[in-house]
């Protein structure tokens, strides 16, 4: 039962990881990615490819933050002058070649058949249930100094500068702030984060394959971020820990309707993922908290 | 090569339908409807439902699938978009890719994960001054072409499609005249619903039936659009045609794995040298 908690907890982890780095490009600088599954799985394998040569694998999630940093400034150097629908389409564009690199690139990657047997950090140290609950202790230090990065960006002048452009690029422009850079910066920020999650996934799993980054790890991190309250950290938290649990618990569906096959159970909880986001969309659309201001008078924009 | 020509120019047929129902709900509605991947996989699905469950010859099949589709966009603008009217686009964007997880999963749900395909005889391809046509692509000519027609004289010559124009062109001038903005609204749901319901079956013809058929046409679709022009349905035609010429011909210099890659390229390039596509209107960037 332990054994089941840390892992749904490992789960909330990254996901919340995921939604923190959304939180920081969507939330705070009004940049709609839809590929983040396509950078989460470029952090996943260069984490597994670096750690399976035998890099140790701190070093490997270093490379892995490296890798996803500078695709993301890349992604937003080339997009981020885009309104918020063409940068989704641009960024769902990147996150499919990410896929069919993958698939196709064997040699490097396995194809469909993944990178079975990537090595864990600090595996000597402990085993079996012990070690479960030491990678948790990772994974919430981990998720700490992200959650702690991301939070002094938030309420940094480069926060506020973000929220700026993201309100009216036109008057922040004026004001002396330059669009891309900052948008590029910001991006990159969420796209270290998305490294860190990555490589935890990779090393938790110690088995990674293309099918586990699909188009659902977007959906996940934007419900999170909308039940959250787009912008506010904290309410992603909370965004995060509630649609992991809403998630967790449709895995119970299948207790109660015995006469769904594995396959059904399995398209009926995604089913729900979407109803889920439009409902929230349609009856919640603010989410649970409000976005950091410097007068925490009202809330909403 | 002239073999090439003609297998892009199909399939490019194949990804102009529904860069259509693209184009329109983009122009009238002013978000890129992300579910429609997942609407050409499921109109794909009914007629399949129809054709071999039920043993309904094809080409009818085909139509219920259509109809079908159609009443499916309805439903879902009903639930979905008609009480997000008046939000933002990116949320309408986020709804549509909600949709899109419940009506791929819907199929799953309903009809497996098995690859299927419809009730139909193979045939020998035709040989014709050196090429080879096969019966598909027969098919696909002609019913992309009357659905182009189609769209094009209701566009063209119709009131209704003088209305669709006009709440393209400016939604508030449009209501000033008296136009029904929710009625201009479902006629195009219902139009992107009929022209990706035959989509759906044209890529089942044309190789398999599974989940996923649709997803791998929304990349190409998307190319499609942005190519010609947001809310440009003929510019969409002519994007949807070049896309399709441009993988096949890739097939020369890249592995065919990667045909899909160069509707990201094309995204890329067009993003970066003529964000508002070869026929749009310059209003994208910020």
């Amino acid at each position: 039962m332990i054994g089941y908690f840390t892992a749904i907890l490992i789960f909330v982890i990254i996901s919340a990881l995921i939604g923190l780095a959304l939180n920081l490009q969507w939330g705070q600088a009004g940049m709609v990615n839809f590929g983040i599954f396509g950078f989460f799985a470029v952090g996943a394998y260069v984490a597994g490819l670096a750690a399976m040569a035998g890099v140790p694998t701190l070093i490997a999630a270093l490379l892995a933050v490296v890798a996803t940093v500078i695709l993301s400034a890349l992604v937003a150097l080339v997009s981020a002058r885009l309104r918020e629908d063409y940068l989704a389409i641009a960024t769902l564009a990147f996150a499919e070649a990410v896929r069919l690199f993958l698939l196709n690139e064997t040699w490097l990657t396995g194809g469909a058949n993944g990178l079975p047997g990537i090595p864990r950090p600090l595996s000597k140290v402990a085993s079996g249930l012990n070690y479960e609950l030491l990678f948790l202790g990772l994974s919430i230090t981990a998720f700490a100094l992200c959650f702690a990065f991301a939070q002094l960006l938030t309420v940094s002048p480069f926060g506020r500068v973000l929220r700026a452009l993201r309100e009216d690029d036109l008057v922040a422009s004026t004001l002396g702030k330059t669009t891309l850079s900052f948008r590029v910066r910001a991006f990159a920020a969420g796209g270290a984060i998305i490294g860190v999650a990555g490589s935890l996934h990779a090393f938790y799993f110690t088995y990674i394959d293309p099918t586990q980054f699909g188009a659902f790890v977007t959906a996940y991190a934007f419900m999170a971020v909308i039940a959250g309250g787009r912008g506010s950290n904290i309410g992603l938290l909370i965004g995060a820990v509630s649609v992991m649990v809403l998630l967790e618990g449709t895995r119970f569906l299948k207790d109660f309707m015995p006469f769904l096959d594995a396959g059904q159970a399995a398209s009926l909880r995604l089913i729900l993922i979407g109803v889920g986001l439009i409902l929230l969309l349609i009856y919640r659309p603010q989410g649970f908290v409000s976005e950091y201001r410097l007068q925490a008078k009202q809330g909403r924009e | 090569m002239l073999q090439l020509l003609l297998n892009g120019v199909v399939s490019g047929l194949l990804v102009a339908l529904p860069a259509i129902a693209l184009s329109l709900t983009y122009g009238v509605l002013n978000f890129p409807n992300f579910a429609i991947g997942s609407m050409i996989t499921m109109g794909a699905y009914i007629a399949l439902f129809f054709n071999v469950d039920i043993g309904v010859p094809l080409l009818l099949a085909a139509g219920l699938g259509a109809v079908g589709l159609a009443c499916v966009a309805l439903i879902a603008d009903r639930l979905v978009y008609r009480p997000l009217r008046n939000s933002d686009h990116v949320t309408l964007l986020v709804a549509s890719m909600g949709v899109y997880f419940v009506l791929e999963n819907v199929v799953r749900f309903l009809w497996g994960s098995d690859i299927r395909g419809y009730d139909i005889a193979v045939a020998r391809p035709h040989r014709w001054l050196g090429l080879r046509v096969n019966n598909e692509q027969i098919t696909i000519l002609i019913v992309a072409l009357l659905a182009m027609v189609a769209v094009w004289f209701i566009l063209m010559k119709t009131p209704l499609g003088r209305a669709m124009r006009a709440v393209s062109d400016n939604p508030d001038l449009a209501g000033v005249r008296g136009i029904n903005r929710n009625r201009v609204i479902g006629a195009v749901w219902g139009i992107s619903g009929v022209l990706a319901g035959f989509a759906g079956v044209l890529v089942g013809m044309d190789g398999v039936i599974d989940p996923l058929m649709g997803w791998n046409y929304v990349l190409p679709v998307f190319a499609a659009v942005i190519l010609g022009g947001i809310g440009n349905p003929f510019g969409a035609v002519i994007g949807a045609i070049l896309i399709g010429v441009a993988e096949e011909l890739s097939t020369l210099i890249l592995p065919t794995t990667y045909r899909q890659a160069v509707a990201f390229l094309i995204i890329v390039l067009v993003l970066l040298l003529r964000p508002h596509g070869l026929f749009g209107k310059a209003r994208i960037s910020r």
